[in-house]
């Protein structure tokens, strides 16, 4: 099997799940017990939280964990319904402000506040699937409560400049006398590029744990120490409230190490990761029909690119079409996120980037990890390659 | 009591079979053996007296039993019952039991009791039974209410050989018993229309084998699995069901490089026609089954359906042929298939469909064209592959 769906589950690091079991079998306590081992158990979580906000240049109090991706971004945006508007009740209009973007993982809780009352503004990004700062500016106004901004697209890799959004929004939250909280889901990039988030002026960043070789099911939020994100879920006052249940240790101590292993590999691994994007990218681009999306990919900035997920489209072949003959193949790809393609969706980056629904159909995504090989690259590639002059005549025009 | 505690009995009745006169029996034998093949490893009888069908089973079996005869053509409705013996101790004592578990179950507190006194020789009237009923309802449960107009459930009771309790009627889904009418081929796609097709044509007692055509890598898995859950869904209600997949992705290569684009969607359907038909012919079907509804699409025109229909030589049954759309997704959500055929994986009709389809093909001319396909050995290849699956 060739894997080339990282960015939807990576290979989870075989080490880390023993270190998972290992802490399941023998520091099964409750950490929030008093006796023995539940201090034990709660001494090795807090060294958990210490080592993973250190990876983040943070505090120990401004990491929350959760169950993953999709928990902390909904934690994150469900929280408005926790928070009381202020002022006299239904009398102001709140607004959430969102890159077009986002997972639905955030897209889908900012239509919950949309059917709450919240009013939702989506700006989209340029055609070459960034966002520029002064769009997201411009979207701010007096009655915005929340920003959220993607870190690194899932579905076609760009790098958003939440650096400079963050200085924008704090730029508006001056002029207006009260700070706007800015999140970044940041799922795709964490472990795999620079991520600072209290350096870059954010409020909120989510991580997961399978993205980088750790266990399913075990994520975190990054927090700023003075931001108020009220939880909708109530209970035992684990993570000081803002995440009750019992705690997930052997998750924690999954995540950990997969981060510490992964933010300690970042350079090198993102100098190989580099070098297999462009020969992936310019591979591409040698096969008829083919094209990088977005175009502008090509010839970039590299900065502005995660090297670890390209999207491409091979027109007219449905990107299900090639992903099914990859597949028959033993090659793993996918068309658009993995929980987009459950559901038959499109992927929204392309439609919010203004590219027909025909191309957006088209896109198939390979996602690289530490662990791909040139060998990889080059069997995709020729199997890619193959493929499409078969599938191409049989998706395209027949005989008229 | 008569009945062991540890064993239930249902009551079913058969609406249309009580008509077929001479071949009553012969329909009545396909009824019982349809609902035995449902359970074979459960021990259910299945017994007629005095033109009804008692099924007695394990009361742990009662949930599976249930489910079964919810799905068994021929059915009209089934209900609990009880047999005791005929005296009046026995009877009430049985409506109590029935009456404790309906209201248990939240069914409602106005009731009323209805007796049939099919035995002449039973000393006490009807009436005087349906009293002493509800009298001793009314002591034992107060908050209970005789409605005869609006009751909410009833307690019927019938005194023939023995005295029977019944509870409230589920309903069956009527027409004959599977296989009564013989043997066909459904052309299972993933689509709404042809699992409820099959549905109607089983309802009218068609045992049926299903085919459905998979063409990797433009379907995808996905798709397949989703015509296997809606074969599972399907499956129940017929008996002896199977599912064949054929893949069909060579035909379609060839009527891509031999065929007129505007032409793709006709000759690919002949092919459909022709490979079941073939399968009908190995299995024993009679006839083929399509969901096929007059102008839905460009294939299923007047003329279209003259063309693919040449190429079936057995009858062509297509039982939502004057449906409206709206019609076929109301039944398809009754059956439960609507969820799953809405699933979004594309069958390789959606992916093949040229932008401009022909809606009015020239018969002579459609033929000649599928004849310059030279698609025959290549249908015979795909046969060859076919896989199937009990369901």
């Amino acid at each position: 099997m060739i894997y080339l769906d990282w960015a939807a589950s990576a290979p989870p690091e075989a080490d880390i799940l023993d270190a998972v079991r290992d802490v399941s079998l023998n520091r099964f306590a409750n950490p929030s017990a008093a006796h023995g081992p539940g201090r034990g158990a709660e001494a090795v979580m807090s060294s958990c939280r210490a080592r993973l906000a250190a990876l983040l240049a943070a505090s120990p109090r401004e990491i929350v964990f959760t169950s993953g991706g999709t928990e902390s971004n909904n934690l994150i945006c469900l929280s408005l319904l926790a928070r009381s508007p202020g002022g006299s009740p239904g009398a102001r209009t709140r607004t959430v402000v969102l890159s077009g973007l986002e997972h639905p993982s955030v897209s889908e809780p900012a239509r919950l506040l949309e059917e709450a009352g919240f009013r939702v503004v989506r700006v989209p990004p340029d055609h070459t699937g960034i966002l520029e700062p002064q769009r997201m500016a411009d979207a701010l106004d007096e009655s915005t409560v929340l920003v959220s901004v993607m870190h690194v697209s899932n579905e076609i890799g760009s790098v958003q400049p939440v650096e400079e959004i963050g200085r924008a929004v704090a730029a508006f939250s001056g002029r207006i006398g009260r700070r706007i909280p800015l999140h970044s889901d940041a799922v795709q990039s964490f472990g795999k590029l620079p991520l600072t988030p209290g350096a870059w002026g954010l409020d909120a960043v989510t991580v997961s744990a399978h993205k980088i070789g750790g266990p399913r099911g075990i994520g975190a939020l990054w927090i700023r120490e003075d931001s108020q994100f009220p939880p909708l879920l109530r209970g035992g006052g684990q993570e000081t409230g803002r995440r009750p249940g019992t705690e997930n240790l052997a998750g924690i101590v999954g995540l950990t190490a997969a981060a510490e292993r992964k933010c300690g590999r970042m350079r090198g691994d993102l100098e190989i990761a580099r070098a297999l994007e462009r020969r992936l990218i310019s591979g591409i681009l040698d096969i008829p029909l083919a094209r990088i999306v977005p175009e502008g990919r090509v010839g970039a900035a590299e900065d502005a690119w995660s090297p670890y997920i390209v999207a491409a489209a091979f027109p007219p072949i449905p990107g299900e079409v090639l992903m099914s003959a990859l597949d028959a193949r033993g090659i793993c790809v996918s068309t658009g996120s993995a929980c987009s393609a459950r559901h038959g969706r499109l992927p929204a980056a392309l439609l919010a980037m203004g590219y027909p629904e025909k191309t957006a159909r088209c896109m198939v995504r390979i996602s690289l990890g530490a662990r791909t090989t040139t060998e990889e690259i080059d069997a995709f590639l020729c199997a890619a390659r193959e493929e499409t002059a078969v599938l191409g005549r049989m998706a395209g025009k027949g005989r008229r | 009591m008569s009945v062991p505690v540890e064993e239930g009995l249902f009551l079913v009745k058969y609406g249309e079979i009580a008509l077929k006169k001479g071949n009553r029996g012969a329909f009545v034998r396909r009824l019982r053996q349809s609902i035995a093949a449902k359970m074979p490893d459960l021990q259910v009888r299945v017994t007629e007296v005095w033109h009804r069908l008692y099924v007695r089973f394990r009361l742990e079996d009662e949930a599976r039993v249930r489910t079964a005869l919810e799905k068994t053509y021929g059915i009209v409705a089934f209900c609990r019952a009880v047999a005791v013996d005929k005296d009046m101790v026995a009877v009430t004592a049985a409506a109590v039991a029935l009456a404790e578990g309906l209201i248990r179950e939240g069914r409602g507190m106005r009731f009323k009791a209805e007796v049939r006194r099919a035995d002449k020789d039973f000393p006490i009237h009807s009436h005087e039974i349906a009293c002493r009923i509800g009298e001793e309802l009314l002591n034992r449960f107060p908050q209970l209410k005789v409605d005869v107009h609006d009751p909410q459930w009833t307690v019927r009771v019938e005194i023939r050989e023995k005295a029977y309790v019944y509870g409230p009627e589920t309903r069956g889904p009527s027409g004959l018993p599977s296989g009564s009418s013989g043997m066909g081929i459904l052309l299972l796609s993933g689509g709404i229309d042809s699992p409820v097709a099959g549905y109607r044509m089983g309802m009218r007692g068609l045992a049926l084998e299903a085919v459905y055509f998979h063409s990797p890598p433009f379907t995808t898995e996905k798709a397949r699995e989703k015509v296997v859950l809606l074969s599972r869904i399907l499956g129940p209600y017929i008996t002896g069901f199977k599912l064949h997949v054929v893949p069909l992705t060579a035909a379609l290569a060839r009527i891509k490089e031999r065929g007129k684009e505007e032409e793709t969607t006709l000759l690919m359907r002949a092919c459909m026609m022709r490979i079941a038909t073939m399968i009908a012919q190995r299995r024993g079907g009679q006839c083929l089954v399509t969901g096929e509804s007059l102008g839905q699409v460009a294939s299923q025109t007047v003329e279209s359906m003259r063309f693919t229909e040449s190429f079936a030589d057995l009858p062509v049954f297509r039982p939502l042929i004057g449906m409206n759309k709206e019609e076929i997704v109301e039944e398809a959500r009754r059956l439960g298939t609507f969820e799953t055929s809405n699933l979004p994986y594309a069958d390789c009709c959606s992916l093949f469909s040229p932008p401009h389809p022909l809606i009015h093909p020239h018969f002579d001319s459609m033929r000649l064209s599928y004849e310059e396909l030279e698609v025959e050995p290549i249908l015979l290849e795909c046969l060859g592959k076919m896989e199937s699956l009990a369901i």
